[in-house]
């Protein structure tokens, strides 16, 4: 896929008016997962809200239930985006995806291993649940790094990534569902919670702990991105320009797999934002690395939040986790971008 | 001839796997017995467990694991990813999506209609991400058909998630169908599912000369005389059919489709010539033995195939990874 073949959309609104919009549109949601819910306030309550202003009740309905799941869901989604979007780029393929090269598979061990040794005979926890997170994070990390020690014994072409991250990726899933048949049912009602992805029982201390670890990565991702670039060109292109392509590759993956960690400790399995955020991104702002991972971003964290929405009016009172239904709110706008970038083409 | 003998090899394996497959099971069935069974039937208890339980068994999984081991080639092939594999083109999430509507909505119970219904709602759905990806860029870009399929793919299993989780009886009744596997199936699907697959396997094997022209890209895949695009669309037909064909019989049954190409690849094969039927060899002989394995694990019920898929193919393909390490594949 050349470059030019992934920058045809006609430019009828330039690349930092398309962000812009971006912006507004993750704004509007974010708005709108604040003001609705079990009880609607209109937009003035909200804002009055906001500011600390407006009744009491408002300020807690807003500050203490709404507001950490909403940051965590723009938080998350935009975290597996971008970790999508740097392995696809890390990797040369469209498939890429956190939850595809083994990592998300590797945290939903780690949640089970947890689940397994922390429960009594009255499936109670043992410990707090605020170590479920921690052992989800080691899981995922445990598992790429082991993708990477084998991978690099081989020179770590990226073929060798993906079919170690795929390989590793089905072994830990096989041992979630052993772990799932065998346990007791409550425990596995419980990991298909997180297998499927919610942020309802987002907390703030979930939400300032996923904010300081992105405060770290994802400047860090950026600081990387003209070598994505660079990797768009063939690999002897890639390295004739000095990029020491598979340190660099290597390094990508890294990075993507601690977003992925820090997302999937606190949200669960969240899943299709990671695949389909950063095609959108490609499809709908198009260019060089940086403002299509800005994109890809903003993307992701409206696509969770319009998703978290989406349980909170459709499905109430009943909590289906909003990791069910991210792509039924994404697949008809991605399939929409995908036809109409055809149609360009043409 | 590394290959033949690999071939070979695998045939010999296949043979052995599906004679321990009748053997083998909550009971051991002496071979005396088993033959017994096979060349005469009888009505006692151990003729109807190797003729009603195993001998079924046995051939769905030979035959599906070779379709879907083909399937998953042929996909690799027309889309150049190493990530593509059946389930991506929607199909195993058409027919749980079907099959699904028909339980919930219709309260059908009977096995063949839920075959019917998989095998219609797994061909709608690949027709319709064909039908997307055409629109989109059309054959010569295999890209967009693996994006249409992934997301009508993650589209229908939202879906089924929704239904199952808001009903939690349908749950109870269809996990069986939607784990996938091998026992307990409808064997007269098999009276049309085997000789359609071996159809389009020879039909398949006859353009394995042009199937390695399109792994080359598309420039000189046409100049070598190629008809890209209608190569790349016959091929991508007969791997729908050929998934379409196995989740009716079987249910969804991930990771052959993925892996077997794969492991065929890492065993010496680069030519489709080699590749095709090592392909349908090597799913034949991961879906035999995770299926006895399935028997074993947490005896005397019956483990999820789809994990023993894992268990006995993810060791192979590491083993076969790191022993390859300076092959040319990159």
């Amino acid at each position: 896929m050349t470059a030019a073949s992934v920058t045809g959309t006609p430019p009828r609104l330039s690349r930092a008016g398309r962000l812009v919009l971006l912006v507004l549109l993750l704004v509007a949601l974010a708005l709108l997962g604040i003001g609705l819910g079990s009880s609607r306030m209109s937009l003035d309550r909200v804002l009055l809200a906001l500011a600390g202003e407006g009744a009491r009740s408002d300020g807690i309905i807003v500050w203490s239930l709404r507001m950490p799941r909403l940051l965590m869901a723009v938080l998350c989604g935009g975290a597996l985006a971008l970790a999508g979007f740097i392995l696809q780029r890390a990797t040369r393929n469209v498939l890429a995806a956190p939850s595809v090269l083994g990592i998300v598979d590797g945290g939903a061990l780690g949640v089970m291993i947890f689940l397994f040794l922390f429960s009594n005979e009255s499936n109670a926890l043992t410990v707090s649940i605020l170590w479920q997170p921690l052992a989800a994070a080691s899981g995922a990390l445990l598992f790429a790094a082991a993708v990477v020690l084998l991978a690099v014994r081989t020179g770590a072409p990226p073929l060798r990534i993906i079919l170690y991250g795929v390989a590793l990726g089905a072994l830990a899933k096989a041992g979630v569902t052993l772990f799932m048949i065998d346990g007791p049912v409550h425990r596995a009602s419980q990991a298909a919670t997180w297998l499927a992805g919610s942020v309802h029982e987002a907390r703030w201390s979930d939400v300032s702990t996923l904010a300081a670890a992105l405060a770290v990565l994802v400047p860090l991702a950026f600081l990387v991105m003209r070598r994505m670039d660079q990797l768009q060109l063939d690999e002897q292109s890639a390295a004739a320009t000095g990029l020491p392509v598979r340190a660099t590759q290597l390094v990508l993956f890294a990075l993507a797999t601690c977003l992925t960690a820090a997302a999937v400790s606190f949200a669960g399995a969240v899943g299709f934002v990671g695949l389909v955020a950063p095609h959108a991104a490609r499809l709908v702002i198009g260019g060089r690395a940086l403002p299509q991972a800005v994109g890809a971003l903003l993307l992701g964290s409206a696509m969770l939040v319009a998703a978290d929405l989406a349980v909170r009016i459709a499905f109430a009172p009943l909590e289906v986790p909003a990791g069910a239904v991210t792509a039924v709110i994404g697949a008809p706008y991605f399939l929409f971008i995908l036809l109409r970038a055809g149609r360009v083409h043409a | 001839m590394p290959r033949l003998s690999l071939s070979f090899g695998l045939l010999a394996l296949i043979a052995l796997l599906a004679a321990a497959s009748l053997h083998l099971g909550v009971r051991f069935t002496p071979t005396g017995d088993v033959w017994r069974a096979l060349t005469e039937g009888g009505d006692d208890q151990t003729a109807l467990i190797v003729a009603t339980l195993r001998v079924p068994r046995t051939l769905i999984a030979l035959t599906v694991g070779g379709a879907l081991g083909l399937s998953g080639l042929l996909l690799q092939t027309a889309t150049r990813n190493p990530l593509a594999e059946p389930g991506l083109l929607g199909i195993n999430a058409g027919a749980g999506f079907a099959v699904v509507l028909l339980v919930v909505f219709a309260g059908v119970q009977s096995l063949s209609v839920i075959a019917l219904a998989a095998c219609i709602g797994a061909l709608l759905c690949a027709a319709l991400v064909f039908g997307l990806a055409l629109s989109a860029g059309g054959m010569a870009s295999p890209s967009h058909l693996l994006l249409a399929g992934v997301t009508i793919a993650a589209l229908l299993s939202s879906g089924i998630q929704i239904v199952i989780v808001a009903d939690e009886r349908t749950m109870e009744e269809l996990l069986f169908w939607l784990s996938g596997g091998f026992a307990d199936r409808d064997m007269r699907l098999l009276l049309l599912a085997a000789p359609a697959s071996l159809l389009i396997a020879l039909a398949v094997w006859r353009m394995a000369p042009m199937l390695d022209a399109l792994l080359a890209d598309d420039l000189t895949a046409q100049s070598l005389g190629v008809p890209v695009l209608k190569v790349r669309f016959v091929v991508l037909v007969a791997a729908a059919l050929l998934a379409g064909i196995s989740v009716s019989v079987a249910g969804p049954v991930a990771f052959i489709g993925l892996a077997a190409p794969h492991l065929a690849r890492l065993g010496g094969a680069q030519a489709h010539g080699a590749l095709v039927p090592l392909s349908i060899l090597t799913g034949s002989a991961l879906a035999l033995a995770a299926d006895i394995a399935a028997r074993f694990v947490i005896h005397p019920s019956e483990a999820p195939v789809g994990v023993l898929l894992a268990a006995v193919g993810v060791p192979t393909l590491l083993y076969l990874l790191q022993r390859k390490r300076l092959g040319a594949a990159a």
